[in-house]
């Protein structure tokens, strides 16, 4: 995947010129991997779809992590032959494209269509400008620049709800979020002209697996399909389940086949036997569910019950996202301190787990301000803790896969760690979506609505109907947040029972 | 010598043909006989599926927004979006033998009055044979047709003109009763299915324009409306 090489043509340019540039698009299309989950309902009225449709909202979502995932495994090679700055610039092109589709989009389809070449441009941004950076920096001096990279990344994904709540807001409405991006990466583009136009960062083809890569995205794209609940009325998967599901086992059976055969394999599925390997990579999709969760459903939660604005939405959100930076800080230190993975991972996921079960009690009540007479309310502080379990986590479980795979694979590995998230925030959210849905048609199925015309009590039994119907609303997610609860205790012990211990420092 | 003095008049004498075959192939029938034709080839079908698209309302209430469905009139089947602050609400219908069925937010199927289906959209009104959008066909004044345009893959002639608002007004209550309105219809070349009609004007407000589009398929489809078990 990520296949750093020496350049020293590179490494005469002015580096940190090249890396802020390139790390500005990385952090551009950070910013809208969760930017419309405070945008969702305009954008869902904008395309004419009703707000009690909301599963014709779930491709909005999953088809941004779709793209993202589908080019991820092929990104890094790709810029291994055509230059990283070019590929750089390719796929900083098709998320401004992609941006463009999704401002202008009329209908759904288009609007998905968007969602998903961002996310193809945006998710080859990760590996080609994380190889730059290597190419850029020697083997001593990388890590800090690679953290970086990273964490402007993290720092991105956390503030675009932020980000497209004060847009969706403001006057300009929600598809400024994207018009934004062109001009951006549009300068982007012509500040690394010069570079673009020289091939000589592009090297000897490296090998790629377009077979393991083309299995592995029909299978994640077929298991979307089939978890998709069109009409989650009837069922709380797709129509076509039956068929589409075993046929995604199918295709990734077909990729472990070809991945231990090939000569330069995605993933070294070997690894897979090691139980601190598998155990980490469960424990991180896991956790990426979990975040997936909190990241759409307290905005619409926000929208739904507690009458909030988008911006307001994104507020509320935020607690929560200020958590998880922090958490990382903390875990990540934590970890070394008590140099115990296992102990450090499972306790961020029992505080996420117990962020959750604290957010299922919420009622109509709980955003009011009432904590010591401070503008503070407790709910703040359970979303706080949610956002500190999630991020305590991450530290421990990225570190003890990367740990697993060794220096030889480790570029591999710290791609994985970022698809494996990216899988269980797709899967999990298309299951919860799913299931969600389909528990509040269930709970709501005999509750009539009052009807006008001559009924002299309509005005109180709309009121009572509303009532019920809230409450369904917040039922449902009770329900969601005590499956995440659970998924996360699972998350827990997954990471207490395989994770190794921290390896005795060399120079010890 | 024969042969080669003839050969100029053959090509012109073909070029000559060909520009009068093209010239009469681009020539689009008469608009008013093409409404009437077609107004009565869909007063005639056994059924077809629509959409309608409003765009361009700034007025208040709950007013559709849009409506999709099956229909062989006065019998119709539709999902139909209301709009309410600026959020829109999807609700399903049914007309079937002078009854009316509504499916809400939630719950299911519950069997409305009339003065009940006044408030949500009376959507027999739009295909009615007296007063629908096919009886407004007829009355389309000064109708004149254009050359060949492609609608869903079908090639159609469009025929415009104005109607009046009061005919329109019977067609969609929330379109205001004043003035005259312009309406362009595409009519499939041969058998005269309507593909797509569009309403334009100040529809709704006298300083906004709006529109109302059209869009049929499934033309003769037969549609049958069954009622909906209640509750």
């Amino acid at each position: 995947m990520i296949t750093p090489f020496r350049s020293a043509r590179l490494r005469s340019v002015n580096r940190p010129a090249l890396l802020a540039l390139t790390g500005a698009g990385l952090f551009l299309a950070s910013l809208d991997a969760y930017v419309v989950v405070t945008a969702l309902l305009p954008m869902l009225t904008s395309v004419h779809i009703a707000v009690n449709r909301p599963e014709q909202a779930t491709p909005i979502i999953t088809g941004f992590l779709l793209g993202y995932l589908a080019v991820m495994p092929i990104a890094g090679g790709l810029s291994d032959r055509f230059g990283r700055i070019r590929v750089f610039a390719a796929c900083l092109a098709l998320f401004a494209f992609g941006s463009f589709l999704t401002a202008t989009a009329p209908s759904l389809s288009q609007l998905v269509t968007g969602r998903l070449l961002q996310g193809a441009g945006g998710g080859a941004l990760v590996p080609a400008v994380l190889a730059l950076a290597a190419d850029l920096y020697p083997a001593g001096d990388r890590s800090p620049v690679l953290g970086a990279v990273s964490a402007l990344q993290e720092i991105g994904s956390v503030l675009g709800p932020l980000w497209g709540g004060l847009i969706t807001a403001s006057s300009f409405g929600w598809t400024w979020i994207f018009w934004l991006n062109i001009p951006v990466a549009a300068l982007l583009v012509w500040a690394l002209w010069p570079e673009i136009r020289s091939r000589a960062d592009a090297h000897q083809p490296a090998k790629l697996d377009w077979l393991g890569a083309l299995l592995a995205t029909a299978g994640l794209a077929l298991l979307t399909l089939a978890l998709y609940a069109a009409n989650p009325e009837q069922s709380p998967v797709g129509e076509s389940f039956f068929w589409q599901a075993p046929l995604a086992v199918v295709c990734f059976a077909l990729f472990v086949w070809h991945e231990r055969r090939t000569s330069h394999p995605l993933i070294n599925v070997r690894r897979f036997r090691d139980s601190s390997f598998s155990g980490s990579a469960l424990t991180n999709a896991i956790a990426g569910a979990g975040l997936m969760v909190a990241l759409v459903y307290i905005p619409v939660l926000a929208n739904a019950v507690f009458s909030m604005n988008a911006s307001g939405a994104a507020l509320l959100l935020f607690r929560l996202m200020l958590g998880i930076p922090i958490g990382a800080l903390l875990g990540g230190w934590l970890a070394q301190r008590l140099r115990s993975y296992r102990l450090v991972a499972a306790l961020g996921l029992v505080l996420a787990a117990i962020g959750f079960v604290m957010l299922s009690g919420w009622n109509e009540g709980s955003l009011k301000p009432h904590l010591l007479g401070l503008p503070l309310t407790v709910a703040d502080g359970e979303l706080f803790l949610t956002g500190l379990g999630l991020g305590i986590e991450i530290a421990p479980v990225s570190a003890a896969l990367l740990d697993a795979v060794g220096e030889a694979e480790r570029g591999a590995g710290a791609s994985f760690l970022i698809i494996m998230r990216l899988v269980g925030m797709l899967v999990g959210f298309s299951l919860v979506a799913g299931f969600g849905l389909w528990e509040f048609h269930r709970a709501t199925a005999h509750l009539l609505p009052p009807l006008p015309g001559l009924n002299p009590n309509f005005a109180t039994q709309f009121a009572i109907y509303s009532l019920k119907v809230r409450q369904a609303i917040f039922d449902e997610y009770h329900l969601i947040f005590r499956a995440t609860a659970v998924a996360l205790l699972v998350g827990a012990l997954t990471a207490a029972a395989t994770l190794r211990p921290l390896p005795r420092p060399r120079w010890q | 010598m024969h042969a080669g003095a003839s050969l100029p008049r053959i090509v012109a004498a073909g070029l000559a043909v060909m520009i009068g075959v093209t010239a009469c192939g681009t020539s689009p029938p008469d608009g008013a006989s093409l409404l009437k034709q077609s107004s009565q080839r869909m007063l005639q079908l056994k059924g077809f599926h629509f959409q309608m698209q409003i765009s361009g309302f700034t007025g208040s209430g709950e007013p559709v927004q849009s409506a999709q469905g099956d229909a062989h009139p006065p019998e119709l089947h539709a999902k139909v979006n209301l709009k309410e602050g600026g959020i829109l609400l999807e609700v399903e219908v049914i007309f079937q033998a002078g009854n009316v069925y509504l499916k809400s937010f939630t719950g299911g199927w519950q069997q409305l009055t009339a003065d009940q289906i006044a408030q949500v959209f009376d959507a027999r009104t739009l295909f009615d044979p007296q007063t629908g959008l096919f009886a407004v066909m007829r009355d389309t004044a000064s109708p004149t047709s254009a050359g060949i345009e492609k609608v869903n893959g079908h090639d159609t002639y469009p025929v415009g003109g104005m109607v009046q608002a009061s005919r329109v007004h019977q067609l969609l209550t929330l379109i205001r009763d004043q003035g005259s309105y312009r309406a362009t219809y595409w009519i499939e070349s041969t058998g005269g299915n309507l593909w797509r009609a569009r309403l334009s004007g100040n529809l709704f407000d006298a300083s906004q324009v709006a529109t109302i589009i059209f869009d049929f398929s499934n033309h003769d489809h037969a549609v049958s409306v069954s009622p909906p078990p209640l509750g």
